[in-house]
């Protein structure tokens, strides 16, 4: 880091002549008592709901409770600092975090402070938006249509997230919702080349709340390494720090995430998890001593959910006719909050909660990622409610064989168990079943376009894999999108460009599958 | 710091003593009462816990015999209701009622020397107009302050002094945007 020590003293030269003490009148109050990050404050007549405020030695907070005769306030900092006695000071701001292109490739936290150690963020005042922003109204918006490719096989053709689209993923811990996050957002390197600056280009957004600092260091390396940085911000809250950032974190990305939406860009955000984050928020509630309900969380937890999700939205192209707000119409905010669930409960009070506010819901399930089936999507009780609209034309066709296909063979899976005589029709089913399963594994860091998804879907669903071996459709797969790659490039490029799958291309495809699979069989 | 309870109880003596006429005299009541309850070593006799509560009112009445019927009644019904710990803010909350029916409020000047009574007068006049309120000033000399004035009226506060500005221009100089630092 160079540092110039008299541009340094020229700003602050700068900042010495334009100083103007404050002169108006201040709204003081006195700490009453401080313990466990939370303060009760005597005084502050004047003190806004969500106001910052001020404590000697540069700590702050936010007033959260405003009562009679005091103010509950949450600490923002260091809560040694703050003693009985201290006075304090409203600010006259709601608390707001930075915005903006500068944040990108960064690591922030929860109030948008850079902690990844490259200097501060270069932001004027104008670029400080408040964390809580009224979520866009029904004439703002317009449904979603246009698919978010996650480049994940089995997301992408049978739970496929539109732009503006809720889609939670949810899951017992070690079963790859982090994986699944990080994927998608390497994913996103194709809209643009991975320029910021390039309109197309899907702004990524991840928002770590409660968890442990190894993976958020883990997570914006993997990120680093496949390049995927320079268009991410990374909000962390992680495990050590106080409760109160750890439930803001998710509104502050947020607005980080608006600022793009609002100037017509499209935003991915993923917010991991919202489990921790209920906790934390409970944590906060009940020190401010507001009353429990079920499971001791306070009333408003899912109020604290639905606000947050209702902020992904689509916007309409006119958007900004309607609200001055919006400086560019059509952009898009796609959230994909994560819930972790205990013993594969989703029934439990905060899953249920996120199930009933999101589009849908991806449940990874341990007992497939053990089985070696990775990412381990369950099929069954995964959906997406808006994201069938949102599937490209041949996608759509090849996808719904493919789900249907899969149903019959888990249907017929329990019996496959006893090894007995089973009919021809069933046999063919259950074949293709793990076929089709076995194409929907995938490793991870490798998202694959839309176009191969396609071609080896259909390859799948056509039967062009039932004679080759379980073990060797991996590999078959390799083959034949190398070979098509390679022999038949106007097919891909046809579908990316009509977004369907012609007669011609079906047939070059069918001709592709005959001379790869001689290998392999 | 107030409790609302006392100032409940207090606002109800005052408008009973002024309804009454007897405001001036429940004043001084209140003045009196307030003083002995603030004495150190009046706590231990008068909200003790072991003692009963007839035993702890008994105690009070060498004062209460020189007070006017109305305070009598009044720490009689705070007795019954085993309010007794409100007594202590009792003065305060009267006190503040009593400011209140004037439309007038008290606060505190802090300079860095002390103030000559033309400039608190100035002071007072000038910030109680801006208040709507009739406004009595106390000066407090704290060096602390290095140069200027501060004055707080309730939780209201007006920072002119030199060591506040000098706090305000840090923070400022600590959060001015560095750019040579965010292009590095």
């Amino acid at each position: 880091m160079d540092l110039r020590p008299a541009e340094v003293t020229s700003i602050l030269e700068k900042e010495i002549a334009n100083y103007q003490g404050e002169s108006s009148m201040q709204s003081v109050g006195t700490v009453l008592s401080v313990g466990d990050g939370v303060a009760r404050v005597w005084g502050l007549d004047d003190c806004m709901m969500n106001e910052l405020l001020e404590f000697p030695a540069g700590v702050r907070g936010i007033a959260l409770n405003l009562e009679e005769d005091n103010v509950g306030c949450v600490l923002l900092g260091d809560a040694s600092q703050v003693k009985e006695g201290d006075q304090v000071r409203t600010t006259g701001r709601i608390i707001s975090v930075p915005t903006g292109p500068s944040l990108l490739g960064r690591v922030v936290n929860a109030l948008g402070d850079p902690i990844d150690g490259r200097g501060p963020l270069s932001v004027g005042d104008d670029d400080y938006l408040p964390i809580e922003q009224p979520a866009p109204s029904v004439v703002e918006r317009q449904p979603v249509d246009t698919p978010l490719q996650t480049g994940i096989k089995a997301i992408d053709a049978m739970i496929p997230i539109g732009r503006g689209q809720r889609e939670l993923i949810i899951g017992d811990r070690q079963t790859g919702k982090t994986a699944l996050l990080v994927d998608s957002i390497i994913s996103q390197k194709t809209t643009g080349g991975g320029d910021p600056e390039h309109p197309k280009q899907v702004i990524c957004i991840y928002v770590a709340m409660g968890q442990k600092q190894s993976t958020v260091v883990d997570v914006v390396q993997k990120l680093e390494h496949h390049g995927a940085m320079p268009y991410t911000i990374v909000v962390s809250a992680s495990a050590n720090d106080e409760a109160s950032m750890q439930y803001l974190a998710a509104y502050g990305g947020c607005s980080m995430g608006e600022r793009f939406r609002d100037e017509g860009r499209d935003v991915l955000i993923v917010y991991d998890d919202l489990y921790k984050q209920a906790l934390a928020y409970r944590q906060v509630m009940l020190l401010l001593r507001r009353p429990p309900g079920r499971e001791a969380f306070p009333g408003d937890v899912f109020n604290l959910h639905s606000r947050l999700l209702e902020r992904a939205a689509r916007l309409a192209d006119n958007a900004p006719q309607i609200n001055p707000r919006f400086k560019k119409g059509g952009g898009s905010l796609t959230a994909l909050p994560v819930v972790e669930t205990q013993e594969n409960d989703v029934s439990a009070y905060i899953p249920t909660n996120v199930i009933s506010i999101t589009d849908g819901q991806i449940f990874l399930e341990s007992s497939l990622f053990n089985a070696g089936i990775r990412p381990g999507v369950n099929a069954g009780i995964s959906v997406s409610r808006v994201g069938g609209a949102a599937q490209i034309p041949g996608m759509k066709k090849s996808a719904g064989g493919l789900r249907l296909e899969l149903a019959q063979y888990r249907e017929l899976q329990a019996f496959a168990q006893f090894g007995s005589d089973l009919d021809k029709a069933t046999q063919r089913t259950l074949a293709r079943g793990e076929r089709l399963t076995e194409i929907l594994k995938q490793g991870q860091y490798v998202p694959m376009p839309v176009e191969e998804q396609i071609m080896i879907i259909h390859a799948g669903t056509s039967g062009g894999l039932d004679d080759v071996p379980v073990g060797k459709v991996q590999a078959f797969e390799k083959a034949f999108l190398q070979h098509m790659q390679d022999s038949h490039p106007e097919v891909g490029a046809a579908i990316l460009e009509t977004g369907k799958v012609s007669d011609e291309a079906k047939a070059t495809m069918e001709k592709a599958i005959a001379a790869v699979k001689p290998q392999f069989v | 710091m107030l409790d609302p309870v006392a100032q409940r109880y207090a606002d109800a003596l005052f408008s009973l003593a002024k309804k009454s006429g007897v405001l001036e005299e429940v004043r001084r009541d209140v003045a009196r009462l307030a003083e002995e309850v603030s004495q150190p070593g009046a706590g231990a006799y008068l909200f003790d816990a072991r003692v009963s509560v007839g035993e702890r009112r008994k105690r009070l009445d060498p004062i209460l015999s020189g007070l006017h019927q109305m305070t009598r009644n009044f720490v009689g019904l705070v007795f019954d209701k085993r309010r007794e710990s409100l007594l202590s803010h009792l003065g305060e909350a009267f006190h503040r009622r009593v400011l209140d029916e004037r439309g007038a409020a008290e606060g505190l000047v802090r300079s860095a020397r002390p103030l000559g009574a033309a400039e608190v007068e100035r002071l007072a006049n000038s910030i109680g107009s801006k208040l709507g309120k009739t406004l009595t000033l106390d000066n407090q000399v704290d060096p602390d302050l290095l140069a200027g004035v501060r004055v707080i009226v309730g939780s209201r506060m007006i920072d002119h002094s030199l060591s506040g500005r000098l706090n305000g221009l840090k923070k400022r100089m600590l959060d001015a945007p560095l750019p040579s630092l965010a292009e590095g």
